[in-house]
Parts: C-alpha cells; structure tokens; sequence
C-alpha cells in the first residue's frame, strides 16, 4: 500500500473511531436517562416518523393537484414552471440555510467544545477531527432540511411519474450540496477567528442571532397590521410565482442539481446526468478545498485562540456620566446596605457586558415597540366584530382600552422580568460559592435580585406607557393612575417570580441562554400571569363599577388604589419572606 | 506562638450523602498563627470538610466553629472572619480584576476609604496590576487562582481556608503565594489549606491532618506523624501512603520499575 492511500485509510479509520465515540456518548446519555426522558425522546422520535409521512402524503397529494390541467386552465395560470422551479428552490435554501446555521453550530465545534485539547493532543490526524466535527455539526442541520424537503422532492417525483433513479439521486445531492455548503461555512468560521477571538464571535452571534429571529417571529403581525387586507390578491400570487420561476435560471450553479434530477426523472438521461454530475463534481471540489485549507487553518485557528488573551480593557466613563453615577452612588448609600449595592451594580455589569444575556433584554423592547404600533395604529377603538355586541359592552371595552397603554406597559415589563426576576439568584451559576461564602444576609440577596429585575422592568413600562399616553392624550389623572399601576403591579409580579425562581434556583448551567429556575420558577411564571389581570383588575375594576353607577369617579380611584396596592404588596412581599429562610440551604446538591 | 483558643473547631463533624458517608466524626482544631496541611487521597472527604466549615454545606451533624462563631448557629459573623479559596475559581467572567475586589468589599461592607488602597495593594501582591481592568474571562487559570486568593484576603481574615491553593500555578505564583500564606499565619490568623503536593505540606505547614475515606487518621506535627510510623526517617509520603493504604500500590510500582 502506498503512502498517500496509508494515510487516506488511516484518516477514514480514525473519522469513524471518533463518530463512533460520539454514538456510543448519545447512547450513554439516553441508557442513563430517567424513564420519563426515554419515553418522551421515543415518542418524539415516533411523532417525527409520522409527520414526515404527513408531509410526504400532502405533497404527493398536493403537486398531483397542482399538475392537473382543469386547475391551469380554472386559475388560468401556467403552474408547470413553477413545480419545475421545486427542486431548485428547495436546493438553493437548503444550501444557504445550512450555510447560515452552520456557522455557529461550526464555531462551537470546532473552536469551543471542551474535547479539543484531548482530541489534537492524541495521534489523530487533524483532517479526521476536522471531518468528524464537521459531520457531527451539520446533522441536525442535514437532519431537519431533510425532514421538509425530502417528502416534497419524494412527492413530486410520485406525483409526475418520475424515473426510480431520480430518488437515490436526490438523496446524493443533498448530502453533496450539504457538504459543500458546510465546508464553505467551515473555511468562513476559521477566516473569522483567524481575526476575531471565537468567544466574542459565539457571543455576538448570539446576539444577533436571537434578536434577528425575533424579528422574523414577529415580521408576520407587522404585514398583517400594515396590509388593510389579510388576504393574499392574485397579483400578489402570481408575483411570488413569477419570483420562484425567476430563481430557476439556467447559469447559476446551485439550479444545475435540481435541473439535472428533472431532466433525469422526466427521461433525458444525457443533459440530466451532465448536470448532475458537473453539481456533483463543484461540490466535492469545493468540499475538498475547505479540507485541505482546513488541514492548514484549523491547527493554526485553534492554537491561536489558545493565546488569545481576549483583553477588554474597561474604558473610563465620561466625566458627564461619572458625574450621574457618582450621584446615584452617594443617594444609593443613604438608602442601601453596601451588600445590596455592591450586588445591583455587579449584576447591572455583567448583564451590559454579556451579550448572551442582552439579546434576551432587548427583546421586550423591540416586542413593546411592535405591539405599540399596532396598538396605536388601530386607534385604540375596540374591535366592531360582527355588530352583535350590546353597547355597554363596547362602552366598557372603550373605557378599558383607555388603560390600554397600562396594558402595554405592564406587557413589556412582564417580559423583561421573566428574564431578570425568575433566574434571578440561578444567574450566580457556579460563582454562587462566593456569596455563600460571604457574610451576606439572605434578605439582602433577595433585595439586591429584587431591584436588579425591578429597576430595569420598571423603566421600560413607564417608558411605553409616557410614550403611548402622549400619542393617546390621555388625561393627567389617568396617566399618573397609569404610573402607579404599573409600578405596583410589576412589584407583586417581580415579587412572585423572584420568590419561586429563588426556591427553585438551579446553579449547574454552562451556557446562560440555558440556564432555568427549575419546577419551581415555572410555577412563578404561571402564578405570575395570573396575578397580572387580578391586580390590574383590582386597578381598573372600581372605575368601571363607578362609571357603571354613576358615581363620583374619585371613589373608583381611591378603591382601586386601595385593593391594588394591597394584593400588589403583598405578592411583592409574601413570597420573598417564605423563601428567605430556604437561601441559606441553595447550592447544596 | 499559637494562641491558646483555636479559631477553626469541629467536633464530631459528619456529613452524609443519602446512604454514603462522606465525612465521619471529624475533629479539627486549627489556631491562630499556624498552618494546618490537611491532606487525603481523592474522595476522602477533604472538600467535603473544608465546605461545612466555610459554610457553604450544612453538617448532618457536629458542630463547626470559627474564630469562636458556630458556622450554623451565626452564619455572618463566622463568615465575616474567614476567607475561603476554592479548588476551581469559579469568578465573575464579565467583571474585571479590580470590580470584583470592589464587589468583595461591598460584600463584607468595608470601610469605602480604605476599599481603593486595599485593592490596590492585593493588586500589586499579586502581580495582576496590569491586567486590573480587564476581565477575568482573559485571566489565565493562575491568573484566576490569584485573583481568588486576592478576593478570600480582602477583608484580612482571622481565619484562611484553602482548598487545594497551588494547583495550576508556575513555580513562581506558587511560591508567592507560600510566601504570603507564612505572612498572615505569622501575623495570627489560622490556614487550613488542603493538597496533594505532599512537599508543600512537608515544607509549609506546622501540623498535618490526614484524611481517609472520610475519618481523620492522623493529626500532629511531622515528628508527631513520625512517632505514628515508629521510624525516625519517615517521609510525609510514606506517613500519608502507610495511613491511607497506598503503601502496596507503592511496592507494586517499585516491582514494575
């Protein structure tokens, strides 16, 4: 055997030892799971079976339809472009999703996961390690691109009667392009931490990634709000047609796979398996390319992060704002013990600083900004529906929604203290033994968690609700009733999740996205939502009853701020005082 | 001279882990001015001890006092005398060298005048003025270890514990680090420092515990723990490696050779 295929099999030998490694761990974890987790993972692994069998028979059922020829001819469009452009859309996205995605799955694998000092430190071939975490990080990716678009490519091919090696070909060209697109994504990892430390770039990927998913989530309340109609025109369907069609030229690379399995299902074997095989062969090259500059990169990528000394150096603050927070300093001492202080201000530190946690603060934010727009944009006029609705009902659903930017405000700080509140102490993770280690009183620690999630939630409800109540006009009493309901209301529901959360706090955590406050703080958040329109209710209820008997509204609002303040202080309060005792025994499992 | 009233006291400590004992009767009394090696092989319970007696586990029973404070009856103010070094140092990763000393002080509330120039001075001890304002995900683990030891001293504690305190550091750090322990056990506080480099306890400490599978084995001062082995010349290794059953694996490697 010469050396060159020595060293190939030697390569290939050492890629499944590592494969398998990774088989036998997800096999361990499952052996060692509890009996309710195997259930689940079986049951899901079964449910998964079924959908792609639904989603397999809706396509062959589907795309038969769209084949038959009374539907061009009722629709009076020309539908037989738009099937061919199928494989080359489903092509095409899977590529650049798989791209996308791969990035940070890559970027973990390759650079950050905890395995890489024994793996280079053990005779294995870095082109193996290479190929193996690349394999290990593209499946899910491969995994859930397939789950969609193979029952459709499998559907279309039994619905036009296509040729049985148009299947395994299609198999082929998604682990091909698959491949080829994860190596370029590779090559794309290892050229950004060549610059960048591959902590910061997992952290601002992060960052990104959470936030732009968001705004997609949403993007779909945005249109509808904006769009007068909900329903889609046929200018509209015949555009998004006419754009997928588009997509399908000839000369760009990516169609050449999805045209050649056309053109090898409908028969023409000569122009479909040159395309195919021109697909094939750019694939494999670009694929191999990745390998080769990975063999020359990835050592020099990974050492370097090794003696990155990823310095931050803490820029001094501006002598405007060190005057503010000099300010805030000297009020802050008269009021809090230096424990409670000193516990806001690291914890007001570390959440500007860790963009893990950051991404998950800006979204109320961008929530509260999207809602408000809707909200604002219907003018605050309650839905007519179909008319039936007596007029004290619609009366009283005015008067409510004059409460609407209450509503919003508290929305917002709801969603910001389900970050801050709940996981408020499970945030300490694994540096919890320094504060136990400390003299620090447990009603000090709660204080300190308290203000951490209030101060912040607190500000960005008053915050919408300025806002919205200037663009709404509303009168000064209302808005200053506004003010105080949403600073009460936050406090019992910050005083419910922070009570829950701590008596459930869970400190074993790697990543901080992860990271939950157990059974325990998941009752929280439901105890929470419940008490959110009990307390608002308390608030708005004596008005109503008021205006509903005619009488003077200054006793609506003396009886709401009573029954209001009342419930609100003490779920601020109560469940804080029965966890106290319970702070002392956290971090003991 | 030791004082007369030790400043870490266990008596009768044991701490159970559902059926499995972890710690099993444990008496200790540590007093100011000395050093105290407590030594174990891996699982024996020196972890375990050392974590009830800064509080951070809860006895299933026995009582745990420091400098004079039961550790359960008065948790604050046990705490507020003792600093504690942990085997990982686990710190704030996002906060910078000088914030968490700064966040240190406000924990044990010191006086905010003096708060600058004490972190100042660690900072300068401990070789890490240079890097005061970046954070600690940048430290090296020595770097981190430093910066541990810097945060357990900030308040100057009566009473220092250590759970392995030279691991991961270069000869250098390692040897400061000795050098400040002798420092603050001369001025009259207690260290308990717990490792496996039995040359440091050999070398550092004026008396040795030993620890196996969760019992206290031996306690004294070398010539004391010589006495135990009945030969003049013994090393602390074949003292720890005779208590703690290591001497057949010791013969067997001898054999191998």
């Amino acid at each position: 055997m010469n050396a060159p295929s020595q060293a190939s099999t030697q390569m290939f030998s050492a890629v499944w030892k590592l494969l398998r490694l990774r088989w036998q761990i997800n096999l361990n974890s499952f052996k060692h799971a509890k009996k309710s987790r195997k259930f689940w993972t079986i049951l899901g692994l079964v449910g998964l079976l079924v959908f792609v069998g639904f989603i397999f028979w809706l396509s062959f059922w589907l795309l038969g339809f769209l084949r038959s020829p009374e539907l061009t001819k009722y629709v009076g469009l020309d539908i037989l472009p738009f099937l061919q452009a199928i494989p080359t859309l489903i092509f095409t996205l899977m590529f650049f999703g798989v791209f996308l995605t791969s990035f940070g799955v890559l970027l973990q694998a390759l650079y950050l996961s905890n395995d890489m000092d024994f793996l280079l430190a053990a005779p294995v071939p870095i082109r193996a390690v290479f190929i193996s975490k690349l394999l290990q990080a593209v499946l899910p990716s491969f995994g859930i691109a397939a789950i969609f678009a193979l029952p459709i490519l499998f559907g279309l091919g039994v619905s036009g009667g296509y040729s049985l090696l148009y299947y395994p070909l299609v198999i082929l060209m998604m682990v091909t392009l698959t491949l080829a697109s994860a190596g370029l994504s590779a090559l794309l990892v290892m050229t950004v931490v060549r610059i960048f430390p591959a902590r910061r770039v997992a952290e601002v990927l992060g960052f990104v990634g959470a936030i732009t998913s968001m705004i997609c989530s949403q993007s779909g309340n945005l249109s509808r709000s904006w769009s007068d109609s909900g329903e889609p025109s046929s200018a509209q369907l015949n555009g998004l047609t006419n754009l997928v069609t588009q997509l399908n030229v000839p000369w760009m690379p990516l169609n050449w796979a999805g045209r050649g399995l056309l053109e090898l299902g409908e028969g023409r074997w000569l122009s479909g398996f040159l395309l195919l095989s021109l697909t094939f062969g750019l694939a494999v090259a670009a694929f191999w390319f990745a390998l080769v500059t990975a063999e020359r990169w990835y050592y020099s990528g990974w050492a370097g992060i090794q003696v990155v000394t990823n310095k931050k150096k803490t820029s001094p603050l501006p002598s405007s704002v060190t005057n503010k927070v000099s300010l805030i300093a000297t009020v802050s001492e008269r009021f809090l013990p230096a424990p409670v202080r000193g516990l806001v201000k690291r914890d007001f530190l570390i959440l500007t600083r860790d963009l893990r946690q950051a991404s998950q603060l800006v979204t109320p934010l961008i929530f509260g900004l999207l809602y408000s727009f809707i909200f604002l944009r219907n003018g605050s006029e309650p839905p007519a529906g179909r008319g039936e609705a007596p007029d004290w009902f619609m009366e009283s659903f005015r008067a409510l929604l004059v409460y609407g930017n209450v509503g919003m405000s508290l929305f917002v700080g709801w969603m910001l203290l389900g970050h801050l509140s709940g996981t408020g102490i499970t945030r300490e993770g694994k540096n919890y033994w320094l504060l136990k280690a400390s003299p620090l009183r447990p009603a000090h620690l709660l204080a300190a968690k308290f203000l951490v999630a209030y101060i912040p939630a607190l500000a960005l409800g008053w915050f919408f609700l300025v806002g919205i109540s200037i663009m709404q006009g509303i009168s000064l009493i209302s808005f200053f009733y506004g003010l105080l309901m949403v600073a009460m209301c936050l406090a019992g529901m910050n005083g419910i999740l922070l009570g829950l959360g701590s008596a459930g706090a869970n400190f074993a955590w790697e990543d901080s996205r992860k990271m939950n406050s157990g059974k325990m703080g998941c009752l929280g958040s439901i105890l929470a939502v419940l008490f959110l329109p009990l307390s608002f209710g308390l608030f708005v209820g004596p008005l109503w009853i008021v205006s509903v008997f005619q009488l003077p509204i200054i006793y609506g609002y003396l009886a709401g701020l009573i029954l209001g303040i009342s419930i609100s202080i003490i779920c601020a309060w109560l469940p804080l005082k029965m966890v106290e005792g319970r702070i002392a025994k956290l971090g003991e499992a | 001279m030791p004082e007369t009233s030790p400043l870490i006291e266990t008596v009768d400590l044991v701490k159970k882990y559902g059926d499995k004992l972890a710690v099993d009767n444990v008496s200790i009394e540590v007093y100011g001015g000395e050093i105290f090696g407590f030594l174990g092989p891996n699982g024996a319970g020196k972890t375990t001890t050392i974590k009830m007696i800064v509080g951070l586990l809860q006895p299933s029973s026995g009582m745990v006092k420091v400098a004079g404070y039961d550790v359960q009856a008065q948790p604050l103010l046990a705490k507020a005398s003792s600093g504690y070094v942990p085997d990982t140092p686990n710190l704030y990763a996002k906060l910078t060298g000088r914030e968490l000393l700064g966040f240190v002080a406000d924990l044990y509330d010191l006086d905010r005048k003096q708060v600058v120039r004490r972190i100042d001075e660690l900072l300068r001890m401990f070789d890490l003025t240079e890097a005061d304002d970046d954070t600690i995900d940048s430290y090296s683990h020595g770097m981190q270890q430093k910066a541990s030891l810097a945060a357990a001293l900030m308040h100057d504690p009566k009473v220092l514990v250590l759970d392995e305190p030279t691991v991961g550091l270069d000869p250098k750090s390692a040897r400061l680090i000795k050098d400040i322990l002798r420092q603050i056990a001369d001025r009259g506080a207690a260290i308990m420092l717990s490792t496996h480099i039995l040359e440091i306890a050999e070398r550092m400490c004026d008396r040795i515990g030993i620890i196996n599978k969760g019992q206290l084995v031996a306690v004294g001062t070398m010539e004391e723990l010589r006495k135990l082995d009945q030969t003049s010349e013994a090393s602390l290794e074949d003292i720890f490696l005779g208590l703690t059953g290591g001497a057949e694996m010791a013969e067997i490697a001898e054999i191998l050779k």
